[in-house]
C-alpha cells in the first residue's frame, strides 16, 4: 500500500479526540471516546480500535501519530505524583513554602495557598554555594548528599528535584549531586533546576523543577506503556508529543522534562485556529475556546502565538495570578477566564449582576438540563434568548428546560433587580461577554495589539454563540467558526507546522554591539534549528527582543537578515520605540536600548487538511425561524435558523441569524455578513462602530524628527 | 445615560481593568527591584470631581485612604481650569501625599471632548531619595532627603527639565530612580488612554453618572454591614515599642464607636510626635484605620471612596497619628502598620470571627544595602521579609506571609545580582508560631554576609534592618488573641552580638548580620487544637515534640511517632498535670 496517516490524539480529562488524517488526499476522520481515568492509555487504543473498523492495518500505515493530553496537568491537580524529596542549599530547604510571601488578594484576609509538593521533612539541605557570578563560595559537601540519599531511601520517595542558588549560573553543583544521587538511588527520578527552568528567581526555579520532579514517573511510565501500545499494534514510527508552547518533541525528550506537557491540549486548540485562521487568510487572530467552565484566549500573530513563562498550576483562586504553583516553562500564553456556558449568574451585595467565575459544570449543571441545578446559567439565558434551540442540543441528545430557565433567571436575577427575565437574560450574556472582553483588552494591550487587527476564532461549545458579541465589544472586524469545532485540539495536532524555535542571551547595550558577530550568531542558530527540520524545506524567520538598559521586560521586534548592515542599529532602535510607544504612549530619553536576546524561529509550511463535506449545489434555506435576542433596545425579533451541514460553499447569510450543528450554535447579528469558505468555516464580516482612541494628552516631550542615523 | 444595573456592573470592571493595565505598564517598563517584585505602589483612576473610582488590584493596602486625598491636595495647588492637555503633577511631600519623602506621587489630567473627564494617579515608593536613607535616626524631614513640593513635571507635554536635574544631583541612584519616574508616566499614559477608550466605546461624555453609582452602592454595602453590629463603643491602649535612640514613649489610644451604620475611630490621647522616623500623617493612619474595617466587613467590594466614607478617623495634630511638618517619617509603618490589629483587638468581643491574630512580620521588615561593586558602580538594593501569618477563627496562619502591607520578598539571587553581598540562611524557625487552637504561621530566620569587592577604599558596605522591634517580653509581643499563645523570635546580630534596628552600620567583607522575624499569633486555646494536627505539625518540624507537650498538652511517642492518647487526656484534663 501507498497511501499514509497521520494521527492526532487529544486526551482531555472527559473525552479523548482523534483526528485521523489521509495523506493521500487530505481528507480527515474524526472519533470521540470517553476517557478511562485511571489508564488513559486504554482510551486511545479504543480510540484507533473504533477507527481501525474502516481502515485495515491502520497503525501499520501511519506514518506519524502527535499526542496531547492532560495527564501531567490532572497528575498535579490529583496529586498523585511521585512522593519527591527535595535537595537544597543549605540554609534554604523551605524557598519552596515561603514562596514570594505575598498575598494575592489584599482585602481577603482568608485566602487560601497550595500545599507545597514536598513536604518539610523531605526538604533537605546540603553545604555548597555557588554566588552570583557563578564563583564556587562553598565546595559540595558529597557526604551530606549521600546521606540526604539516605534519607530519601528510607521514606521511600520515588523522585527527587535538586535546586541550588545560582545554578542557572553555574551548574557543577547540580551536575554532582545528580550523579551522586543516581548511585544511591537507581531506582530514583532525578530532575535538575539548570535544567528544567535556567534562571534567576529561586522559588520560581525550585517550584518548576519540583512540579517536573513529581511529574516524570506518571508521565514516563504513561508515555513507555502509550508507545509499547502502539507498537504491539503495528506502529513502527516515532511518537510525537506536543509541547505547552505548540512545538512538538520525540516522546524521549517529553519524558526528560514532562512538565513542557503542562498546557499541551490547550496549545493544540490554539495550533487548530491558528491553523483555520490561516487557510482563510488570517494571520493575526484571537483563537477563542469556551466551553462549560472556562474560556480560553491566545493571540496570534503572524501565524505565531504568544508565549509566556509565568504560568501556574493548582490555582486556589482559579483566576488570580499568584494563587497557584509556579510552572516557568515555555507555555502559549492563555488567558483563561471563569466564563462558561455553566458559569453562575446571581445578585451582589451591590445590587448587581454578577457572573462567574464558579460554574455548574456539568453536574448538576444549568437549571435548563433538569439535571437538579437551579441556579440561572450562561446556558439558561442564551437559552431564553432565543440562541439555544432546545429541541437540538448536542443534536437533540439533550433536551432543554425552557420553563426551568425562566424559573431560574426570574427568581435569582429579575427580582432582585427589578429587570424583566428578558432583560436579565440579556444582561447575564452581556456581562459574561463584557467579562471576557475586559480581559481579554488587558491581554490584547499587553501583547502590544489592538483588537481591530484581529479576528476571532472560535470554537468550542458555547464559543460560537457569544464570538459575535465578544468580538463586537473588542471591536474584532472577523469571525470565523471552523468545522468539528468538538475536536479542534486533536485537528491542531496535525495542522501545526513542524517548527524550532533557538534564541541566544546578549544583554547588550544596543549601541556596543558588533553586528558583524550578531550575524555570525543569527547565522550559527539558523544552522542549529535547521538541522532538527526533516527535510530543507523551511522559513526563517529573525527577532530580537530589546528594552531600556536596566528594565526587566523586553518587546520583540521582527527584523530582516542580514544585520551587519550600517542602517541596522538604527532601524531597530526606530522600530523598538515605535512599538515602545504604541504601548506606553512614551518613550525613554535617558536609558540606553539594550539587545536583550536574539532568536531564530523556523518552520516548514503547514500541512494540508482536506475536510470532506458532502456536495451542495443551492443555498440551503432556513430549516426554521424564532425569536432571537437582538439587543437592549431592540428586544426580540424572528431570525432564522440554518442547519449548519446543509449550507452551501460560498453560501452567504446576512443576520441576524442563527447557525445550528450538533456541538454548538452560531449566532450573528443584524447586518452581519456570513459566507461558507472552501474548507466549511462559517467567515463572518461583522457590524462594528468604534472610533479610534486619541492619545492627545500623553506625558512626552516632543522628540527632534530627524531621528534616523546615517 | 440611563444607567442599568447590567451597564454599570460592566463599567465598573472595566474602571479596575483600566487601573490593573496601568500597573502592568509600571511593571513592564520599572528599572528597579522595588517596583518589578516588590510592588510598592499603586495605580488609581478618579472622576472629574476628584473622586477615586478605582484602585489598581496590584498594591499595598497603605494607599488605601491615602490616594483620594493627594489628588485633591493636586487640585487645591492646580484648579481645574488651569490644566492643559500633556500636564503631570508630582510631588512627594509627606503631609500632600503618601507619608514618606521616600514615595512619589504622580497625576495627570484626563482630557476628552475638550474637557477634564477624570484624573490618573501612580504612587510608587523609590530606591533613593538622598538624604540619610532609610533610617529610623532622624530628627526631621530635612535629614530625609529631597522634598519635591507640588509642581508640573509636565507642561502641556514638555518636561520640566529642572525637576529632574535637582532629583539627579540629590539621589543616589539617579538613572534607577527617574527610570522608576518614567514608568509611572507610562502608568498614567496607559490609564488616560483606557478611559477615553472607554468614554468613546459607550458614547459617554464623562463619568458623572458612573461615578455616583460606583461610590454611592459601595458606601451603602459597608453601611449595612456596619449597622449589623452592635453599636457601642471600644477603647484599647497600645504601649507601643521603644524605637532605638529615642527614649519617647509611644502610647497607642483608641475608641471606636459603632452608631448606626457609622463607624468613628478616634485617636484622641494618642502620644505626641517624637524625635524618631516614625511619626505618622493623618492619611497614613486613615489607610490603615479603613483597611481592617474592609478586610473585616466588606472585602469583596472593589475599592473606591465610596468604602472610606462610612468611617471617620480622629486624629488630633501634632500627635503620632497625625505629625505636622516637619517631623520625620521616613518609618512611618512602624506605627502605621499596628493599626489593623489594634483596630482586631479592640473589637475582638464584637467580631471574633472577622479578626486575625497578630502577624509576626508586622511593622514590615526592610533591608537596605549600600555600596560599590568591585568596578566601582554604586548599589542601592532593598530587601523585605516576611514573619507568620496570625491565626483565625477559621485557620492556622500560614508561615511568613505579608500583613498588613502586601509586598512579595525580593528573590534571593535578585537581591545577590543587585548588591555585594549573599545570604547564608533563609529559614522557618521550628516552634514560633503562636500555639492555639489554630496555630500562628512560622516566622524565619535570614542571616547575609557581605563579600569583598577587592578594590580598597570602596570595601564595606553601609546597611539598615529594620524589625518590627516587637519582643515576646517586651510591652507589645506578637499577641495571639482568644486564648491563643503570642508568636516567637525577634532580633537582630552582627558577627554574633545584638545590635538596634533601623539604623545604618557599616559592614566590612566577611561581616554577617543574622534577624529573626517572629511567627504569627495563635488563635483560641492551644489544648483544644486536635492531637491529629499537633502531630502533624511535629512530623513536618513546625512544632517539635517538647513544645507539642507543653505547649499543646499533647503527649506524642518519638519512637513510633504517635499520640500517646492516655498521656494527652491526662494533662489536657481540667486540674491535670499543669503545663510545665
Amino acid at each position: 500500500m501507498t497511501d499514509s496517516y497521520r494521527l492526532g490524539i487529544d486526551i482531555g480529562g472527559t473525552f479523548s479526540d482523534f483526528a485521523l488524517v489521509d495523506d493521500a488526499d487530505g481528507a480527515i476522520r474524526v472519533e470521540k471516546v470517553l476517557t478511562s481515568a485511571h489508564a488513559p492509555e486504554e482510551s486511545v487504543m479504543r480510540g484507533i480500535g473504533d477507527l481501525s473498523g474502516a481502515i485495515p492495518d491502520l497503525l501499520g500505515r501511519t506514518s506519524g501519530v502527535i499526542h496531547a493530553t492532560t495527564l501531567v496537568t490532572n497528575t498535579i491537580l490529583e496529586r498523585k505524583g511521585a512522593k519527591t524529596g527535595l535537595l537544597t542549599t543549605e540554609g534554604f530547604r523551605d524557598i519552596l513554602e515561603l514562596a514570594r510571601e505575598v498575598r494575592y488578594d489584599i482585602y481577603d484576609m482568608f485566602i487560601r495557598l497550595p500545599e507545597p509538593l514536598v513536604p518539610r521533612r523531605l526538604r533537605l539541605g546540603v553545604p555548597e554555594r555557588v554566588l552570583a557570578d557563578g564563583a564556587v563560595l562553598l565546595p559540595l559537601d558529597e557526604a551530606a548528599v549521600r546521606q540526604a540519599a539516605a534519607v530519601f531511601r528510607e521514606e521511600g520517595v520515588g523522585a527527587v528535584a535538586v535546586s541550588f542558588l545560582h545554578s542557572y549560573r553555574n551548574s557543577v553543583h547540580e551536575r554532582r549531586a545528580a550523579e551522586i544521587l543516581r548511585e544511591e538511588l537507581p531506582a530514583v527520578t532525578v530532575s535538575l533546576s539548570h535544567e528544567v527552568h535556567p534562571e534567576p528567581k529561586e522559588y520560581e526555579r525550585t517550584s518548576t523543577t519540583v512540579l517536573d520532579a513529581y511529574v516524570k514517573g506518571v508521565a514516563e511510565g504513561y508515555l513507555e506503556r502509550l508507545a509499547e501500545g502502539l507498537a504491539g499494534r503495528g506502529y513502527r514510527e516515532r511518537l510525537f508529543v506536543m509541547l505547552s508552547n505548540g512545538g512538538t518533541a520525540t516522546v524521549e525528550t517529553a519524558k526528560r522534562v514532562p512538565v513542557q506537557i503542562v498546557e499541551s491540549g490547550p496549545a493544540a486548540g490554539v495550533e487548530a485556529a491558528a491553523y483555520f485562521g490561516r487557510l482563510a487568510g488570517i494571520d493575526s487572530l484571537l483563537s477563542f475556546d469556551m466551553g462549560g467552565t472556562t474560556a480560553k484566549l491566545c493571540i496570534v500573530e503572524n501565524g505565531r502565538a504568544a508565549r509566556t513563562r509565568s504560568y501556574e498550576v493548582d490555582r486556589q483562586h482559579r483566576f488570580k495570578a499568584g494563587s497557584g504553583l509556579p510552572a516557568a516553562v515555555p507555555v502559549y500564553d492563555l488567558l483563561e477566564i471563569g466564563a462558561g456556558g455553566g458559569s453562575i449568574a446571581r445578585v451582589d451585595d451591590l445590587g448587581l449582576i454578577r457572573v462567574g467565575p464558579d460554574s455548574a459544570g456539568s453536574a448538576p449543571g444549568p437549571a435548563c438540563y433538569g439535571l437538579g441545578g437551579a441556579a440561572p446559567t450562561v446556558t439558561d439565558a442564551d437559552l431564553l434568548l432565543g440562541y439555544l434551540n432546545p429541541g437540538y442540543f448536542l443534536g437533540g441528545r439533550m433536551a432543554l428546560d425552557r420553563a426551568a430557565a425562566e424559573q431560574a433567571v426570574g427568581k435569582h436575577l429579575a427580582e432582585a433587580t427589578g429587570l424583566t427575565t428578558l432583560e436579565a437574560a440579556a444582561g447575564v450574556h452581556e456581562i459574561v461577554n463584557e467579562n471576557m472582553a475586559a480581559a481579554a483588552r488587558i491581554y490584547v494591550a499587553e501583547k502590544g495589539k489592538a483588537p481591530s487587527e484581529l479576528s476571532l476564532v472560535a470554537f468550542g461549545g458555547a464559543g460560537p454563540v457569544h464570538a459575535a458579541g465578544l468580538a463586537r465589544k473588542l471591536g474584532c472586524p472577523r469571525l470565523v467558526v471552523p468545522p468539528h469545532s468538538g475536536v479542534m485540539s486533536s485537528l491542531g495536532l496535525l495542522a501545526a507546522p513542524v517548527a524550532f524555535e533557538r534564541s541566544r542571551a546578549v544583554r547588550q547595550i544596543l549601541e556596543a554591539v558588533d553586528l558583524a558577530a550578531l550575524e555570525a550568531g543569527f547565522r550559527a542558530l539558523e544552522a542549529e534549528a535547521g538541522e532538527l527540520m526533516p527535510d530543507g524545506a523551511a522559513i526563517v524567520r529573525r527577532s530580537v527582543d530589546l528594552r531600556y538598559s536596566g528594565q526587566d521586560y523586553p518587546l520583540e521586534v521582527e527584523v530582516a537578515a542580514p544585520c551587519d548592515t550600517p542602517m541596522t542599529k538604527g532601524d531597530w532602535e526606530a522600530r523598538f520605540e515605535a512599538l515602545y510607544r504604541s504601548h506606553y504612549g512614551k518613550v525613554d530619553d535617558d536609558n540606553p536600548v539594550e539587545l536583550a536576546s536574539i532568536r531564530v524561529h523556523v518552520s516548514q509550511p503547514p500541512p494540508a487538511l482536506a475536510l470532506a463535506r458532502p456536495p451542495a449545489t443551492a443555498d440551503a434555506p432556513p430549516k426554521a425561524w424564532r425569536d432571537i435576542h437582538i439587543s437592549p433596545g431592540a428586544g426580540m425579533e424572528r431570525a432564522p435558523v440554518y442547519e449548519r451541514a446543509e449550507l452551501r460553499i460560498g453560501q452567504e447569510i446576512v443576520g441576524p441569524a442563527v447557525i445550528e450543528e450538533p456541538e454548538s450554535t452560531t449566532v450573528i447579528g443584524p447586518g452581519d455578513r456570513l459566507r461558507v469558505d472552501p474548507l466549511g468555516c462559517l467567515a463572518v464580516d461583522l457590524v462594528i462602530h468604534r472610533p479610534a482612541a486619541s492619545d492627545d494628552d500623553a506625558n512626552e516631550t516632543p522628540r527632534p524628527a530627524a531621528l534616523g542615523r546615517p | 445615560m440611563q444607567l442599568d444595573p447590567v451597564t454599570i456592573q460592566i463599567l465598573w470592571n472595566r474602571l479596575i481593568t483600566i487601573v490593573d493595565e496601568a500597573a502592568t505598564g509600571l511593571m513592564r517598563t520599572a528599572y528597579t527591584p522595588s517596583v518589578k517584585e516588590y510592588h510598592d505602589f499603586c495605580c488609581a483612576l478618579f472622576d472629574a470631581d476628584a473622586r477615586m473610582l478605582s484602585h489598581s488590584t496590584v498594591t499595598t493596602a497603605g494607599f488605601l485612604g491615602i490616594v483620594p486625598e493627594v489628588l485633591r491636595n493636586f487640585i487645591a495647588k492646580y484648579p481645574p481650569e488651569t490644566l492643559r492637555p500633556g500636564d503631570a503633577i508630582i510631588t512627594n511631600d509627606p503631609w500632600i501625599a503618601s507619608g514618606h519623602l521616600i514615595d512619589i506621587s504622580i497625576a495627570a489630567p484626563i482630557f476628552h471632548g475638550g474637557r477634564i473627564v477624570g484624573y490618573t494617579l501612580c504612587i510608587v515608593h523609590h530606591l533613593d531619595m538622598g538624604g540619610r536613607m532609610s533610617t529610623l535616626e532622624s530628627k526631621d524631614m530635612y535629614e530625609e532627603g529631597l522634598k519635591i513640593p507640588i509642581l508640573k513635571l509636565y507642561d502641556e507635554g514638555r518636561l520640566n527639565e529642572t525637576v529632574f536635574d535637582f532629583m539627579r544631583a540629590n539621589i543616589r541612584v539617579p538613572d534607577k530612580v527617574l527610570g522608576d519616574v518614567r514608568a509611572q508616566l507610562v502608568a498614567n499614559n496607559v490609564c488616560s488612554r483606557g478611559l477615553k477608550a472607554l468614554l468613546e466605546e459607550y458614547r459617554l461624555d464623562g463619568l458623572e453618572a458612573l461615578g455616583a453609582e460606583v461610590i454611592d452602592r459601595t458606601e451603602s454595602s459597608l453601611r449595612r454591614k456596619i449597622a449589623a453590629l452592635p453599636d457601642g463603643s471600644y477603647r484599647n491602649v497600645a504601649v507601643l515599642p521603644k524605637v532605638p535612640g529615642c527614649d519617647d514613649e509611644v502610647v497607642v489610644k483608641i475608641d471606636v464607636t459603632v452608631a448606626g451604620d457609622g463607624i468613628t475611630v478616634d485617636y484622641s490621647g494618642s502620644s505626641g510626635e517624637v524625635g524618631a522616623a516614625i511619626n505618622c500623617s493623618y492619611n497614613m493612619t486613615r489607610s490603615y484605620t479603613a483597611y481592617p474595617v474592609k478586610l473585616a466587613l466588606d472585602p469583596h467590594v472593589p475599592n473606591n471612596d465610596g468604602g472610606l466614607r462610612p468611617i471617620e478617623v480622629i486624629a488630633p495634630e501634632g500627635t503620632i497619628v497625625n505629625s505636622r511638618p516637619p517631623a520625620a517619617t521616613w518609618g512611618r509603618t512602624m506605627i502605621s502598620h499596628l493599626f489593623p490589629e489594634i483596630v482586631f483587638a479592640t473589637m475582638e468581643a464584637v467580631m471574633p470571627e472577622s479578626i486575625l491574630a497578630s502577624n509576626g512580620g508586622c511593622p514590615a521588615n526592610e533591608v537596605y544595602l549600600h555600596g560599590r561593586h568591585a568596578d566601582g558602580r554604586s548599589f542601592l538594593a532593598i530587601a523585605q521579609h516576611s514573619g507568620g501569618f496570625g491565626a483565625s477563627a477559621r485557620h492556622d496562619g500560614y508561615a511568613c506571609l505579608c500583613f498588613p502591607n502586601n509586598t512579595r520578598n525580593i528573590p534571593v539571587e535578585v537581591t545577590e545580582n543587585e548588591a555585594r553581598m549573599y545570604y547564608v540562611r533563609k529559614e522557618l524557625r521550628t516552634d514560633s508560631g503562636g500555639p492555639g487552637r489554630n496555630r500562628g504561621g512560622l516566622g524565619q530566620e535570614i542571616e547575609f554576609a557581605i563579600l569583598d569587592g577587592g578594590n580598597e577604599g570602596a570595601r564595606d558596605v553601609e546597611s539598615s534592618v529594620r524589625l518590627s522591634g516587637r519582643t515576646e517580653d517586651g510591652p507589645f509581643p506578637v499577641f495571639g488573641r482568644l486564648g491563643g499563645r503570642n508568636g516567637r523570635g525577634s532580633g537582630l546580630w552582627h558577627n554574633g552580638g545584638p545590635v538596634d534596628h533601623g539604623v545604618y552600620r557599616r559592614l566590612a567583607p566577611g561581616d554577617r548580620v543574622r534577624f529573626v522575624l517572629s511567627g504569627g499569633g495563635g488563635y483560641g486555646d492551644p489544648f483544644e487544637r486536635e492531637p491529629g494536627r499537633v502531630l502533624a505539625d511535629v512530623g513536618q518540624g513546625y512544632v517539635s515534640i517538647e513544645s507539642a507537650e507543653e505547649e499543646y498538652g499533647v503527649v506524642i511517642d518519638p519512637a513510633t511517632m504517635t499520640v500517646d492518647a492516655d498521656a494527652t487526656r491526662r494533662l489536657r484534663a481540667p486540674g491535670g498535670p499543669p503545663a510545665k
